[in-house]
């Protein structure tokens, strides 16, 4: 379903995706983890087709990102960490024209939305303009927008960011629910509890390159093996495997050079 | 939200039995195209429908600020032709130098055109949040760009159509041109802009996926080499005329040197063409010339697409991944300088001013227009000598050099509105910054008001005395507008801190559309009228003063004032001091007032 095949992506000499080599299979969620500047970002947009592998190619439904964009995101829904809606647009009328840009008919487009609206609880704004949405409904219009088209794949960018716990536990279900239907989901997120309670796979990215590619039970008994938390085990694989203890705040001694 | 997912929902239908795509189809280029129109409309039925329930009185400042402007050049133009009419009597030397007046005024534009299409292209294509979400859609690649071309085309062509049609409104009305002049314009102009627009648009492409990183640089030496052909241009076009000015040997010796500068292959020359022919009554060379500008208008428009489909997602990309260049830590030098000169100032001001001057200088696409304008008055500064005014009789002298001051002045208010008037609305969504430092809430007006008139004296100064110079115009004069020049870029600092601080716009982050609010208009409004004032104070009675030296001079005696000349030159002296003092005063009053009304709502308003 999603395939990534040697693919580097460098910005001048600094490499942002290293030689990634990942496939994953219909009907799974695979969470991508790291930290800050590791490369999710840069592989989301790789696999969107909003930048081009240096080297190596994207497949999705077999089309190469790269050559098809068009043909790729027509069976993408995305939804990005920082998501544009028009403000001067009522969620209706953007949900309108995201269906119609998906090639759905009239009645399709009236199906999907209601559809939507109900799953998402969108009613009781939906015919308010943009800009007076709070984030989370925002959030929620957004996710309506990236399943209009019922896509084979969706990708989510830092899905629960902004969300209120009802809000995250509904894309929880949502997210593993797609998964049940045969469905893709590929997502980055910096939280470890959501990876852990909805991925059947877990990437851990850091300096471009995956460090860990596994299900969530061959990390569980790495984890029992090494007696080690999800958490501690992020930290070693994504500080080099050096070991080194993880420093705290430097205390208001050392910033004024206190050599005691 | 539902915590059931409903029994029809897609995901159950298609539960486990493979994942076939969706069949839909893409959409065909006609429904694509209704489909952005579509969105197009409805975004503009609702700002309509907006500022029209919500700021009405906006709008007719904006529509009564136009038409007032349209007019004003209109009377101007017209008088203009009606003096050419007049003055040169040979009906061929009248057409021609009509054709040469439209010709340099499309070259210009067109240049302009060119420049500012690339520009505001270059912000939509590249640096707009909505591009990364139409390209995420299965849009053609065309599509999203003629959306953003057409948005383009209307941005950079506005001030065009405002200056332009006047000016061809009043020739038509002065040849008594046939109705199907008029009726043709409106086409002749849109067809016109589209051949510089989509030039710009093709340089705009190719700029950034052959040089990417490295637009900024590749603008800059665009701009400074327009700005050297321009020189070029005038400099061979006026350098030294044998004759005095506007006068029917000045005209020919005109007419001479124009004539290289004629291209018949430039779409100035078809414009200017085909419009003369029609106010002669010569309907089908028009509709010739018309017909050859919608031709290349098209082919233009279908240039660019056609390059856009080639290179434009591969452009997007290489400007995302660009390398960025790395920035020293250390302070830059101009910004030392700034925290030096700034000495006498609390830290806390000197570190806002330092800040917003950073701001302002790492946004080269909005500051490199102003340069561009400002390099072009510098030009005309440079060049006025050989306009010969600098020979004519002190009052004349007065009157352009205090124009002069009036053109700086108006630049110096649209800089003001467009750059300093958004800064305290702009610091809305990160006042969290400012509001949780030690210092109080003046301090950092204060800080951009000094910021704002530090940062616009040293330039207008610069230019008014450049100005003054190639005039050669008396020190007294000289320092007069130096003062002047002071108390104009204080007072619209003034206006614009106090204003911005009064009516802030928080949930707007572009400067441009803050400017473009209501706030921003009244700004403009109010710094116009402003420097009116001030410049009517100074410059009224000063010309009187100096034009009553100039007749006693001369012919005090034959016109019979040498009996009342003491009173006279205390009455006149009188009112320069006056007049002086009543700008001073009323420069203070700029700062002073707006500031206050500005320091009050700033220290109530809520982030």
């Amino acid at each position: 379903m999603i395939q990534f095949d040697g693919v580097t992506r460098t910005y001048g000499r600094k490499v942002a995706v290293d030689q990634l080599t990942l496939t994953i299979r219909p009907g799974e969620v695979l969470a991508l983890l790291g930290p800050n500047g590791a490369g999710k970002t840069t592989t989301i947009k790789l696999l969107v087709g909003l930048l081009r592998p240096s080297a190596g190619t994207v497949r999705v439904c077999d089309f190469d990102v790269g050559a098809q964009p068009r043909q790729a995101v027509r069976v993408l829904g995305y939804v990005p960490d920082e998501p544009y809606l028009y403000d001067k647009l009522s969620g209706r009328e953007f949900l309108e024209f995201v269906a119609e840009m998906r090639g759905l008919d009239r009645p399709a487009v009236a199906a999907s939305i209601a559809r939507q609206c109900e799953y998402f609880d969108l009613k009781e704004f939906l015919d308010d303009l943009v800009e007076t949405y709070s984030h989370g409904m925002k959030q929620r219009l957004v996710f309506a927008s990236a399943l209009l088209h019922d896509p084979p794949v969706l990708v989510v960018d830092e899905p629960m960011v902004g969300l209120d716990p009802r809000s995250m536990r509904i894309v929880k279900d949502l997210l593993r629910r797609r998964a049940a239907a045969n469905k893709t989901v590929f997502m980055s997120t910096h939280t470890l509890a959501v990876a852990e309670e909805i991925a059947d796979r877990i990437g851990i990215m850091n300096g471009g390159r995956l460090h860990f590619l596994g299900t969530v039970v061959e990390l569980q008994e790495k984890l029992s093996s090494r007696q080690a938390s999800l958490e501690s085990l992020f930290l070693e694989l994504t500080d080099g495997g050096s070991g080194r203890p993880i420093q705290g705040p430097p205390s208001p001694s050392n910033l004024a050079g206190d050599p005691s | 939200m539902s915590q059931e997912l409903s029994a029809n929902a897609p995901v159950d239908a298609l539960a486990l039995r493979g994942t076939p795509a969706p069949a839909a189809e893409f959409l065909s280029v006609e429904a694509e195209s209704r489909a952005f129109w579509r969105l197009r409309c409805r975004l503009a039925r609702t700002v309509l429908r907006q500022a029209f329930s919500r700021a009405r009185l906006r709008l007719l400042l904006i529509l009564g600020l136009s038409l007032l402007l349209w007019l004003g050049l209109f009377w101007l133009f017209a008088n203009g032709f009606w003096f050419l009419k007049m003055n040169i009597y040979h009906p061929e030397k009248h057409d021609k130098m009509v054709r040469d007046v439209f010709e340099m005024f499309f070259g210009a534009l067109t240049v302009m055109l060119v420049f500012s299409s690339a520009i505001i292209l270059y912000g939509s294509l590249f640096r707009s949040r909505e591009i990364a979400f139409l390209l995420t859609i299965p849009a053609r690649v065309q599509r999203v760009f003629l959306h953003k071309f057409q948005e383009t085309l209307v941005l950079s062509s506005w001030g065009f159509l405002l200056l332009g049609s006047p000016m061809l409104v009043a020739y038509g009305i002065v040849a008594a041109a046939p109705w199907y002049y008029f009726a043709m314009l409106p086409v002749f102009m849109l067809a016109f802009v589209y051949i510089p627009a989509g030039i710009g648009a093709l340089f705009c492409l190719a700029i950034a996926y052959k040089a990417p990183g490295n637009q900024v640089r590749v603008l800059i030496l665009a701009g400074i080499a327009a700005i050297a052909l321009a020189c070029w241009f005038v400099w061979s076009l006026v350098n030294s005329p044998a004759h005095r000015v506007l006068t029917p040997d000045w005209f020919q010796e005109m007419l001479d040197r124009t004539k290289p500068s004629e291209g018949r292959l430039l779409p100035s020359w078809w414009l200017s063409t085909g419009l003369l022919e029609a106010a002669r009554r010569v309907w089908s060379e028009s509709v010739l010339f018309l017909v050859v500008l919608i031709a290349n208008a098209l082919f233009c428009r279908q240039l660019a697409v056609w390059f856009a489909g080639r290179v434009y997602r591969p452009a997007y990309c290489a400007l995302r991944v660009a390398p960025q260049r790395r920035r020293r830590p250390v302070a830059a030098r101009v910004d030392r300088i700034v925290f030096l000169l700034a000495g006498f100032l609390s830290r806390p001001m000197r570190l806002i001013i330092v800040k917003d001057l950073r701001l302002f200088r790492r946004d080269p696409v909005q500051w490199s227009q102003f340069l561009i304008f400002f390099g072009l008055l510098g030009l005309y500064f440079l060049n006025v000598r050989v306009f010969g005014y600098d020979m004519q009789d002190l009052g004349w002298l007065n009157m352009v050099s205090f124009l002069n001051l009036s053109v700086v002045g108006l630049l110096m208010a649209t800089f003001t509105t467009r750059f300093i008037f958004p800064l305290v609305s702009l610091e809305g969504r990160r006042f969290w910054i400012l509001g949780l430092l030690p210092v109080r809430r003046e301090t950092v007006l204060w800080g951009k008001f000094l910021f704002a008139a530090g940062g616009s004296i040293l330039p207008c100064s610069g230019l008014i005395l450049l100005s003054d110079v190639m005039l050669r115009v008396p020190p007294m004069i000289l320092a007069s507008h130096q003062l002047t020049c002071m108390i104009l870029c204080v007072g619209l600092s003034g206006i614009a801190v106090g204003l911005g601080a009064r009516l802030p716009n928080l949930r707007e982050q572009s400067p441009s559309r803050i400017a473009a609010g209501f706030g921003g208009t009244l700004n403009l409004t109010i710094s116009t009228l402003y420097i009116l004032a001030v410049v009517l104070l100074t410059a009224v009675p000063s010309h009187f003063y100096l034009a009553h030296t100039h007749l006693v001079t001369r012919h005090g005696r034959a016109a019979g004032v040498l009996s009342q000349r003491a009173a006279i030159d205390r009455w006149l002296e009188f009112w320069l001091i006056a007049g002086t003092i009543g700008s001073v005063v009323l420069g203070i009053l700029a700062v002073v007032i707006p500031l206050r009304i500005g320091f009050k709502a700033f220290r109530r308003m809520e982030f």
